[in-house]
Parts: structure tokens; C-alpha cells; sequence
């Protein structure tokens, strides 16, 4: 890559989406999960994507993150075309870039909480002093510092998911992605998830992308990208608002 | 992912699921233990049949007799090739053969005191003797300036009775304990020898007229030979010259008018003994002499068929094992399947998390290749407690005859084979359900709930 390359890269956004669609086939009918998506996310910037079930949110967010392939068009994160990757490359990329949240937590149960928080790090080849150092400071940044040696069954939902947080968190990506972070936990403890992961992406500049059908947790993003059947129907800027909000 | 790192999380997933682990694990004891114990008695088989071929003599040895059929001593027919000195002289002068003697047979009485015995007394070249393995126990050997020595097998004096007391008769013939003390000594400066078979006994009170008795000669023990096993303990052996002597005088008293036909018998051979220098050209050499129109023979040939049989036995015991081994495999592979199965999401979660293709597959491979060789090791630990017990309980019952026949013999490199043989087993078994694992979809696997 060159440097002239990534400049231009960074000017016009980390995550690029140029004409996105995807068409499933179910026996001889198609379904048109993503019709047309184009959109650009920006360093450090937190994008929501909200839609209802069924409008395509999960598919656009699986080809981000090489998951699935698009039928057309492409995704450019830092300047790679993940579209043309094949498997290893995009464990390779995933390994330095890309850092996940999911919905059901997906943490492996026979892991402590430390070591399923410095997975990611084992995956890369780091020693294990130095990534048990790392793992231990996500641990603590999360709050569960005196959780770091239960294993997932002996934690809350909320708990487990702050340690998914910190699994995302550890290995410092440059982009999060985040499915339906909060589905799974009540409100209290959505509002605290979000607070944690929206204040651990700021603090270093990281991008997060959020997908959700819950308003409250869009409610977090600088800009909110409403989709519905396949196709963006509203981009929301909201940053403003929020902080004329916060004044009052 | 560092080696370490993927041992251990290996390590980890086997000890998720103990009972499943074990029970495969043991599959591969059972598959290995059972290949090592056929394959243990089949090698203790060969190595029974070797000694027990080593102890009939020594297989460098070739045998030569006058022609088929000429094994009986003394019997060679007209127009059959002669055993005499030109022909050691022949055999002398063929390459790799180390020593060649002639020797005659003759069966004669030995009269030690009151006490006789029938034995197979055997001309030999004393010089060569220790050429054809001929050791001795006490005494000496024969020495060639020997005028009127013998030396006798290990067993020959049980073989000694008294003519005078008939129930005596059977005692040689019962088999005896080799502690016990034989009835005669002889190692005996008085002894006779005697072509006279009726030596000693009650003769009828009128003796026949018409029947020369051959007059014993008066010669001494000087030396019992090492126990060979084989048909050296019951042999004496006398200078071949001396003996070529003896009959000599015994057929000039018996029956001057074929003195001459008996000269000329005299100076041929029963049987020639070729050393050879190494067991490679056994083979060869007899080949060769066979072709010159002389009978020969040699314990290689033994040794040859053993080596077919154990062999075919080794194929059939081995092949047993396999099956078993085959088995585990299978059980192996099953497990496999199973673990991919019950971590479908699982991979999923560490595939979406970056871990590479290649460390999956090596996860899973590792841990069937850790089934293996954990197999493998138990198997091993568990066949050398089997052998043991065979040779040391079973054996004791199943083999009164010899003192310590080994039934099982693991032999290092089998233990150490079976070992890797096991681990490859796993490996193999693993690849398929390693590669599925690799090839699973990360999102099918995420959305496995």
C-alpha cells in the first residue's frame, strides 16, 4: 500500500461501501436482501444502523465484516477490498483490524474471562505474559477486574458482555463491529453496555458500528443510517442534537 | 498461533469431554496393545525357533553325504559318488569354505567296568575339531598324536547299563535328570572298545565256532564335551585314523577273504562337514555342491523355512492387530466428528475472532494426533504388563519343557513403531474431520444457537 494511497483512504473514509447488494436464492425465488447501499464511514466516528428485522441490517454488517460475500459491488475497509479476500487473508485482516461484539456474548465456555478476552491475542501470536498484561488492563476497564478468572456460566448476561466488550477492545482495532450489543440484557444494563463500549471507542479514536432495531441504542451514534428493505431510507445526523441536548 | 498456545487449548478441549476422550483413548490401547502383543508372541516365536536351531549345532555348517539316500552311514551304492580325500581336497578349494573334515561312523561297544555302552562312535580329524564347534566340558579334546582316546558326548553316560542285571535295561532309554549322577565315569584310563555288540552279556554256554568275535581294544576317556543339544551328546569321538585301525583288525579276524573290498571302504568318508565362513554363503555353496550330484544339507535350510513361517505368522498376527487398530481409527474419527459437531459455534466465534484457517485445522488434528499418541503410550505400558504375565504366569504352565521359553518378546523398535504407527492413526483419522472444521462457515457457525 502506499502511502499517497492511504491518505486518500483516510480523507474519504475507513469504511467505504460502493453499490452493495445481495441476492439470496431460496429454491428458484430470489430475495433481494441488500438492493443498492452505498456509504462511507469516517475514523473514528460511531454509525448506527437501525432497521427493522428482515430489512438487511445483519447481511450489510456480515459483508463488512467478510463474513458473507456481496453480489455485487464492493467494501473497502482501510483501503482493502475485503470483497476479493479469501478466507485466510480475512482471518489475517480480522486478527489486526476488526474487533466483534455480539448479541449472545460468544464466549467460549470453557475459557476464563481473561483468556477469552486475550483470544484474539493468542490467534496473533503473542506471548503470553504480554497478552495476560493486556487482557487483565481490558478486564479492568470493563470493571471486572475480580471476575477475570469465572468462567462465562458463573457471570451475568451483563458481565459476559462487558467481557466481550474488552475481547473486542484488546487487540486495539481499528474498526468494532457491534450486533445487537444489547439484545439480550435488560434496560439497565443496555444503557451501561452502551456507555462502556461508546466511551471505550472514543477514548481511541476507533470506529464502531452498531446494528440494531432498538432506537435507544442508536440513540448512542454520531449518525444514524435507517434501512429498510434493502436500501438506506434516511441518514440521520444526530451529534448535534445530542449535544444541544446535554446543554440543557 | 504459537505452538504452545494451540497444545494447550487442545489439551483443553480433550479434557472438556473426559469420558469421551478416555473411552476413544481406549480404543487405541486396545487397537495398539493388541498389535503389539501378536506381533510380541510371533517374534518370540522366531526367537525360540532360532535358538532352538542354534542349539542343533551351528548353522555355518554344511553336511555332505554320498548321494540321496545316503544318510545311512556305511551303505553307499554302486555307481554313487565317493566321499574321500579328493573329494575334501575339492571341497577345500571352493571359496568362502573355512574348513572341510570327513568322518566316519561306526556303532561299537564301550565297556567301562561292569557297565556297557551302545554308542555311535565317530571317526574324526582331531586338528579340526574345534573348526566344527566341538567344545569341551572337562577332560580335553582329542589330540592328533591321540593314539587311543575318546571324548564323549554330554549325555552319552546315562546311556550305560549293566548287561548282567536285564531290569537295568530300559534306565538309558527313560530320558533322566541331568543331575543326578551318571552311572559310569568316563573319564577312565581302563575302558574297552568293541565292535563285539554281545560284549559282557550271558553268553550261551557253548560258544558258536563259526563266529570270530572281534578282540576289544583297550583305549581311554579323556574328555566329555559341552551339552550341544542335538546328536553330539550322544556321539563319541575317536581319530578317525585309529578308528580306520580298529577295523582294520576287527575285519582280519572276522573275514579274511574281503579284506581287500573292506580297504578300500576304509578309506572313504560316511560324511563331510564344510565349514563355511559366513551364513550369507551357506546358501551358495550348498547350492553348488548340490549340483556337483552330492546329497548336502545345513540347518540354513531350517533356518530358511523358519524365517517363511514366521513370517506368514507375523502377516496373520499383525493383521489381527490391525483390525483392531483399524477400529480405533474409526472410533477416533467418530470422536472428531462428534467434538466439530458440539463446536460448530464455537469455531465460528474463534474463526469471526481471526484465528487462521491453518490453526483451526491444527487444533483438530492435534487433538486427534494427542488421541494417538496418549493411546499409543497406554498401549504400550499396557503390553509390556500383558507379556509379562504371559511369560511369567502363563508360561510357567503352557511350557514345563523348557525352562524359560518366552511367549511375549516386545522388541524395543515394535514398542517404539506401534507408538508412531498410533499417532499417525489419529492423525489420519483427525485430517477429514479437521478439514470439515476448518471449511465451516464462520456466519453458519455464529448463527448455530
Amino acid at each position: 500500500m502506499t502511502s499517497g494511497k492511504e491518505t486518500k483512504v483516510i480523507n474519504s473514509g475507513i469504511i467505504q461501501i460502493d453499490k452493495l447488494r445481495k441476492i439470496y436464492r431460496l429454491g428458484d425465488e430470489k430475495v433481494i436482501a441488500l438492493d443498492n447501499i452505498s456509504l462511507q464511514i469516517a475514523r473514528g466516528e460511531i454509525c448506527c444502523i437501525l432497521g427493522p428485522s428482515g430489512s438487511g441490517k445483519s447481511t450489510l454488517l456480515n459483508m463488512m465484516a467478510g463474513l458473507e460475500k456481496p453480489s455485487r459491488g464492493s467494501i473497502i475497509i482501510r483501503g482493502h477490498e475485503i470483497s476479493r479476500m479469501n478466507e485466510n487473508q480475512l482471518a489475517r485482516f480480522r486478527q489486526k483490524y476488526i474487533g466483534f461484539v455480539f448479541q449472545s456474548y460468544n464466549l467460549l465456555p470453557t475459557l476464563t474471562a481473561l483468556e477469552n478476552v486475550s483470544l484474539p491475542l493468542t490467534f496473533r501470536g503473542v506471548k503470553k505474559g504480554v497478552r495476560d498484561k493486556q487482557a487483565l488492563k481490558m478486564l479492568t476497564a470493563v470493571g471486572l477486574k475480580k471476575h477475570r478468572n469465572h468462567k462465562p456460566a458463573q457471570m451475568s448476561g451483563g458481565q459476559q458482555q462487558r467481557v466481550g466488550i474488552a475481547r473486542a477492545f484488546v487487540s486495539h482495532p481499528t474498526v468494532i463491529f457491534a450486533d445487537e450489543p444489547t439484545g439480550n440484557l435488560d434496560s439497565k444494563t443496555s444503557s451501561e453496555v452502551m456507555q462502556l463500549i461508546v466511551q471505550m471507542a472514543r477514548q481511541n479514536q476507533q470506529t464502531l458500528v452498531i446494528v440494531t432495531h432498538d432506537a435507544g441504542v442508536a440513540a448512542y451514534a454520531d449518525r444514524i443510517v435507517h434501512i429498510l428493505d434493502g436500501n438506506i431510507a434516511q441518514i440521520e445526523n444526530i451529534t448535534e442534537t445530542r449535544e444541544m441536548k446535554n446543554e440543557v | 498461533m504459537n505452538k504452545l498456545d494451540l497444545l494447550q487449548m487442545s489439551l483443553q478441549n480433550l479434557r472438556r469431554r473426559k469420558a469421551r476422550t478416555f473411552l476413544t483413548i481406549l480404543g487405541v490401547v486396545i487397537g495398539t496393545a493388541s498389535i503389539i502383543i501378536m506381533l510380541s508372541l510371533s517374534s518370540a516365536m522366531e526367537q525360540n525357533f532360532k535358538e532352538q536351531i542354534a542349539r542343533m549345532g551351528s548353522l555355518t555348517v554344511i553336511d555332505v553325504y554320498s548321494g540321496a539316500g545316503g544318510e545311512m552311514p556305511g551303505h553307499a551304492r554302486p555307481g554313487e559318488l565317493k566321499l574321500n580325500d579328493e573329494t575334501i581336497a575339492e571341497f577345500s578349494s571352493l571359496p568362502g569354505v573355512k574348513a572341510v573334515m570327513g568322518l566316519q561312523y561306526s556303532f561299537m561297544r564301550v565297556v567301562a567296568g561292569k557297565m556297557v555302552g551302545d554308542i555311535q562312535v565317530i571317526g574324526v580329524e582331531p586338528e579340526k575339531l574345534a573348526d566344527f564347534d566341538y567344545e569341551i566340558e572337562t577332560g580335553r579334546l582329542l589330540l592328533p598324536s591321540d593314539k587311543d582316546t575318546l571324548v564323549f558326548g554330554k549325555n552319552l553316560a546315562y546311556d550305560f547299563r549293566n548287561p548282567r542285571l536285564s531290569n537295568e535295561y530300559m534306565t538309558g532309554y527313560m530320558g533322566h535328570d541331568n543331575n543326578s549322577k551318571p552311572p559310569v565315569e568316563l573319564i577312565n584310563n581302563k575302558l574297552l572298545l568293541t565292535a563285539d555288540m554281545q560284549y559282557g552279556e550271558r553268553r550261551p554256554s557253548l560258544p558258536d565256532p563259526n563266529n570270530k568275535t572281534p578282540r576289544p581294544h583297550e583305549v581311554r576317556g579323556v574328555g566329555i564335551l559341552k551339552e550341544s543339544g542335538d546328536e553330539k551328546d550322544y556321539q563319541a569321538l575317536i581319530n578317525i585314523a585309529v578308528l580306520r585301525k580298529i577295523k582294520a583288525e576287527d575285519s582280519k579276524a572276522i573275514d579274511r577273504e574281503n579284506r581287500t573290498k573292506r580297504n578300500e571302504l576304509d578309506k572313504q568318508y560316511d560324511n563331510i562337514k564344510i565349514k563355511v565362513a559366513s551364513m550369507e554363503e551357506v546358501r551358495d555353496i550348498q547350492k553348488h555342491i548340490q549340483t556337483l550330484g552330492y546329497q548336502a544339507s545345513s540347518l540354513s535350510d531350517m533356518l530358511e523355512s523358519m524365517k517363511k513361517t514366521s513370517r506368514t505368522m507375523q502377516a496373520i498376527l499383525g493383521g489381527i492387530g490391525a483390525i483392531s487398530l483399524l477400529v480405533a481409527a474409526i472410533g477416533i474419527a467418530n470422536t472428531m466428528v462428534m467434538s466439530i459437531y458440539e463446536r460448530t459455534r464455537e469455531i465460528g466465534i474463534i474463526k469471526v475472532l481471526g484465528a487462521d484457517m491453518a490453526d483451526i485445522r491444527r487444533m483438530f488434528l492435534l487433538e486427534a494426533a494427542l488421541i494417538g499418541l496418549g493411546g499409543g503410550i497406554l498401549g504400550i505400558i499396557f503390553s509390556y504388563g500383558v507379556s509379562w504375565i504371559l511369560n511369567n504366569i502363563a508360561g510357567k504352565y503352557m511350557a514345563n519343557m523348557a525352562e524359560s521359553t518366552q511367549i511375549s518378546i516386545i522388541e524395543p523398535q515394535l514398542a517404539l513403531g506401534a507408538l508412531i504407527f498410533a499417532t499417525l492413526i489419529g492423525l489420519v483419522s483427525g485430517y477429514a474431520p479437521a478439514h470439515r472444521a476448518m471449511k465451516l462457515s464462520a456466519l453458519e457457525a455464529i448463527r448455530s444457537e
